[in-house]
């Protein structure tokens, strides 16, 4: 095939897109618009100058630990199949794994390098060491770190602003930043349920802030989130099918009632006083006072509401004082009063003795990541069970009841065991799921409606997730798909940071305009697409997004959450998503000059051409028959490079492409 | 009895040549199909105006005037004597008179997400299956009025929402991002013939034929249809139903520069085209906080934007073709909180109906004086859907087999009612 006429017939396709009948001019303007950036940002053509971030490496030593471990699940797993007599689904061809292994360690296809790097590989000959060596080093890549964030921004609805007054940026770096550094779960949890003080100074305060002002709603989702367990009916009365009841919910939301997110009385809490509007109202609490001051002389010097919300980002300060906390005026129950006090109180089991006389949201924390409150493993060990093999042992993940019972309880009792046992090291035990026999057989059809419990043949098939899917289109086009990340906390902190008993109106104003100059609405933005914007797109891991993003991006059209609910991602077919890969701006990204794709292509020798696309995009060699289709198209096409252009786009609109086999 | 049995519709390749309807007749049964075709004539449309977050009944649609339950809120005189409105409501009042006001709906579940669903589907929400949303219904029963088009439309965020359930992945919504984008993406590049269009798809179809060999499934299927739906729609000539921008400015003002403004009007235009089915999501009603300061634009917008819709449709006469129907998930409390707010209220709430089928200027059922519980005519959320489905002339008291076996009842067998049908 004639190079020449390749280079020459995709670019002017890319040049030529978009510019069919359109017929009205805002939609003409949000076109051109489109347009105005032609070709592939320079930055994201080229590799990183260095490593993108520093993540610890994975302890080869322990690899027979980690042997041991996944056959232990295998021989349960192997009970179940023979008791149940189903027959485990054929293990995975080198080609397969490679592609599954990199969507779901990694989070994106693997590069046709990678994958030819992993086919060719002869390193230890043996098969296990091979697929071994390639998993520890996924789990100690930055593409790792990138994936988990997207799985937990799912589970913890991370957005940039989840109040309006408050930057959370720093929330999101601190849980991109402890997936970094593998922090241990149960640690982790244990930081943000105890965190004092303002986000940048201390960001795990961001999990309370999250549900700012509705301290009953924060006990419900923490529970949902970290303990699997539904008890926000119990809220407004007695759990109609389940055990929990009304005062069960209040005895344990007592524990963590006393927590301030601000000086003076607390949105959420308190009596109601006629007139009374808001806080910082404590005449006696200086912190309040400050506050207070320093808003009248922002007023007095400004009408600017921004500058009034900084102030108010900055007051916002979480604190902890235990305070009583009262049943509903209309508690219909007779085994307590309206407005009577509860006492604090969890949900089963005990406080740990050492934390025993600790104050109640210590004592709370202390108790959800006991190990003698297994629950707590129970959830984390399902939930990433469910990650991986896409079905959990129970479903769903925040649902454990008596009346809906684990399809396999010896398993969910051995994997708890196991995630005590690994001190909730969440990438080890990952790195063990993913080495199971299970694991690497074939994807198997699941129907949730079934009657039949899903037996774990192979992992349930699943659609990419639209962070998958994303950063897998990305990995056609991008050398660097890292060119921006996220913010960080020190960087938010410098800009946003006000001494609030120091601080006068003008540095608050100025304090406003340095912010807005940096992170203002489109500011950020606009200096995002300076450096990879394409077509109104930005060429970003997903993870280093701003967040939520619009309804109408890529990332949103195949079901990414509104961060609003817990765990709001979808993966249900719509048709806006076939025309974003039939005709949107990022499927043709892959056809420009300087794509990965595009110079993989056609750097190598023509005849091999077709091999390349089939490695690049589905991962494996096509087979005769599929060489003889793509072949068959390429010669016949208008010309050879529109051919070669379908059969591009042909792979990438195949099931094959956007399930996870 | 009909049994919906999706393994047997996926056929695959004759399904698409033969189109929606015609299979879906088949898979009626004789009888039942001239039942369908006698009232597709009937040519029910809906429009679904979803206020996501809870609307306050007492601030909206059913004040308390001179207790302390309606808080800053104040009322106006509606049309219909003896009928007051909230304040913000100025132009609805002056529509009252084709209005079916229903202010004893009543529910259990005071949490956003299963009362949405419930309002949606009729059934509460289950781990063990995923239900239709009344839309899905009414194309499955009534067919797709155009060829290219959808039948089924949804501007706002299609992650929530139950779309098809069960049912064949044909009848699942297309979701909307914004109505002024429209549906993105439909313009095929210039360099790009249809032949060569036709080639790639032949191509993909050809080489994803070992992945559809070995996995099936509903998930599967569902891509493969919404492969057909979307070829189908390109090049459409229908497709600048989805343009409001070809809308006269005039117009594009009268329904307000929002998006449930700009959503109604991307509706009455779809359904003008042949769109049998449109939801229309607005947020912003869950005011637990200054509900006194949020009230006036979330109402305002609703007043503005539904107003202009029912004299817009009345004026182009698809007022009598097309039901309209203003739901919530549940109400806000009467008690106002100490963050003057209202928190979530399931006991009670109103909820809106006019146009096809229904009787207007008429107020059904009441709450207590407090705006607290119902105190005459409850209306549960299955009575409600089961009076849109009559009003739209579905089948209310048919069993549907659902793949698991279980039957269901289009409206989730409530009973509809009937003081507001016409």
């Amino acid at each position: 095939m004639s190079r020449f006429f390749l280079i020459f017939c995709m670019l002017s396709a890319v040049l030529s897109l978009g510019a069919g009948s359109q017929t009205s001019e805002g939609r003409q303007a949000r076109k051109q618009r489109a347009n105005q950036q032609q070709g592939l940002p320079k930055a994201v053509m080229e590799e990183p100058s260095g490593p993108v971030m520093e993540v610890p490496p994975v302890d080869r030593s322990t690899r027979s630990t980690v042997r041991q471990a996944a056959s232990g699940i295998d021989s349960l797993l192997a009970t179940a199949w023979k008791e149940k007599g189903v027959e485990p689904s054929p293990s995975l061809t080198d080609e397969q794994f490679v592609r599954r292994v990199y969507l779901e360690i990694a989070g994106r296809i693997p590069s046709y390098d990678e994958t030819l790097a992993f086919l060719d590989s002869k390193a230890g000959n043996k098969g296990a060491e091979r697929r071994a060596e390639l998993i520890d080093s996924l789990l100690e890549s930055p593409d790792y770190v990138s994936h988990f964030y997207n799985f937990w921004a799912d589970i913890l609805r991370l957005t940039e602003r989840a109040q309006k007054t408050l930057p959370f940026e720093p929330y999101l770096y601190y849980v991109k930043d402890s997936i970094r550094t593998n922090k241990p779960y149960d640690e982790w949890v244990h930081e943000m349920l105890t965190a004092d003080g303002r986000l940048w100074e201390n960001p795990a305060v961001g999990f309370q802030l999250r549900d700012f002002g509705m301290p009953l709603p924060y006990v419900d989702n923490t529970v949902r989130v970290l303990l699997g367990t539904q008890i926000g009916c119990a809220q407004c009365h007695d759990h109609p099918f389940d055990h929990w009841t009304q005062k069960q919910f209040y005895e344990l939301a007592a524990m963590t009632s006393g927590t301030k997110m601000r000086p003076g009385p607390q949105p959420g809490q308190g009596k109601p006083k006629p007139g009374q509007k808001r806080a910082f109202q404590g005449m006696r609490d200086p912190d309040a006072f400050a506050v207070r001051r320093l808003l009248q002389e922002v007023k007095r010097e400004t009408d600017r509401n921004g500058v009034v919300q900084l102030v108010l980002a900055n007051a916002t300060n979480v604190k902890f004082a235990d305070r009583p906390l009262e049943l509903p005026h209309d508690y219909q129950y007779d085994d307590a009063k309206p407005l009577e006090v509860v006492s604090p109180k969890v949900l089963w089991g005990e406080v740990p003795k050492e934390s025993a006389s600790a104050d109640g949201r210590s004592q709370f924390a202390a108790w959800v990541v006991s190990h003698d409150n297994r629950q707590f493993a129970r959830t984390i060990a399902n939930r990433m069970w469910r990650k991986l093999m896409g079905v959990g042992l129970v479903e769903p993940v925040d649902d454990f009841r008596e009346d809906n019972p684990p399809s396999n309880p010896a398993l969910l009792e051995h994997l708890t065991d196991l995630m005590l046992q690994f001190d909730f090291d969440l990438r080890e035990f990952v790195r063990v799921i993913v080495s199971t026999d299970a694991y690497q057989r074939r994807a198997v059809v699941h129907d949730p409606t079934s009657e039949t419990p899903f037996q774990f043949t192979g992992p349930a098939l699943r659609r990419m997730t639209a962070e998958q899917l994303w950063d897998s289109i990305l990995t056609l086009v991008a050398r660097n798909p890292w060119t921006v990340q996220r913010p960080t906390t020190e960087q938010i902190a410098e800009i946003v940071s006000l001494d609030i008993k120091q601080a006068d109106a003008q540095t608050a104003v100025q304090k406003f305009d340095d912010y807005m100059a940096r992170f203002g609405p489109g500011r950020y933005q606009r200096s995002l697409h300076t450096v990879c914007g394409y077509r109104g797109q930005l060429l970003l891991r997903a993870s280093e997004m701003p967040a939520p993003l619009p309804l109408g991006h890529f990332l949103r059209q195949f079901g990414q959450s509104d961060r609003e609910t817990i765990e709001g991602a979808r993966q249900v077919a719509t048709i806006p998503q076939i025309l974003a890969m039939f005709n949107g701006p990022i499927t043709h990204s892959m056809l420009e000059r300087g794509s990965v794709l595009y110079d993989n292509v056609t750097e190598g020798p023509p005849k091999e051409a077709i091999d390349v696309v089939f490695l690049s995009v589905l991962s494996h060699r096509p087979s005769a028959e599929d060489r003889g289709y793509a072949l068959q198209e390429i010669m016949t096409a208008d010309d050879r490079a529109t051919g070669c252009g379908n059969v591009i786009w042909a792979l990438l609109n195949t099931r094959e492409f956007i399930f996870i086999q | 009895m009909e049994l919906i049995d999706r393994r047997a519709w996926m056929g695959g390749v004759a399904r698409a040549a033969l189109g929606v309807t015609v299979l879906d007749r088949l898979a009626l049964g004789q009888a039942q199909a001239a039942a369908a075709s006698a009232k597709a004539g009937s040519d029910v449309n809906i429009i679904y105006l979803m206020m996501r977050g809870a609307m306050s009944h007492i601030d909206t649609f059913d004040p308390k005037p001179g207790r302390d339950e309606q808080g800053e809120t104040k009322t106006i005189q509606t049309k219909t004597p003896g009928v007051l409105f909230g304040e913000h409501l100025p132009k609805l009042a002056g529509l009252s008179d084709r209005l079916a006001v229903i202010r004893s709906m009543t529910t259990e579940t005071g949490a956003h997400e299963q009362g949405t669903y419930l309002m949606r589907t009729s059934y509460p929400q289950l781990n063990s299956i995923r239900h239709p949303s009344l839309g899905s219904w009414t194309l499955h029963v009534k067919g797709k009025r155009s060829r290219d088009l959808p039948g089924y439309v949804l501007v706002g965020n299609g992650n929530e929402h139950p779309g098809c359930g069960f049912l064949d992945p044909a009848v699942t919504p297309v979701p909307v991002a914004s109505p002024e984008l429209g549906l993105e993406n439909t313009v095929r590049p210039r360099y790009l013939s249809e032949a060569n269009f036709d080639r790639r798809l032949a191509l993909a179809d050809r080489i994803d034929r070992d992945f559809k060999r070995l996995h099936g499934g509903a998930e599967i299927e569902a891509y493969n249809q919404m492969y057909k739906d979307a070829v189908r729609l390109l090049g459409s000539v229908d497709l600048a139903a989805f343009d409001i921008e070809q809308e006269p400015e005039k117009v594009r003002e009268r329904y307000g520069d929002f998006t449930l403004g700009q959503g109604c009007l991307l509706a009455r235009r779809l359904v003008e085209s042949g769109v049998r089915c449109v939801e229309i999501e607005m947020g912003q009603w869950d005011m637990h906080r200054d509900i006194f300061d949020e009230l006036p634009e979330a109402a305002g917008r609703l007043d503005t934007a539904l107003s202009a819709l029912l004299g817009d449709l009345e004026e182009r006469g698809l007022l009598a073709s097309t039901l309209v129907v203003l739901g919530t998930e549940f109400g806000r409390s009467p008690r106002v909180n100490e963050n003057a707010g209202r928190d979530h209220h399931p006991a009670v709430f109103s909820c809106l109906l006019a146009g096809a089928g229904i009787k207007g200027g008429v107020v059904h059922g009441a709450s207590d004086e407090r705006g607290h519980s119902p105190e005459k005519d409850p209306v549960s959320v299955a009575d409600f859907n089961t009076t849109i489905a009559a009003a739209c002339g579905l089948p209310t008291d048919k069993e549907f087999m659902a793949p698991n076996g279980r039957p269901f009842k289009i409206g989730g067998g409530g009973k509809p009612i009937g003081a507001v049908l016409a």
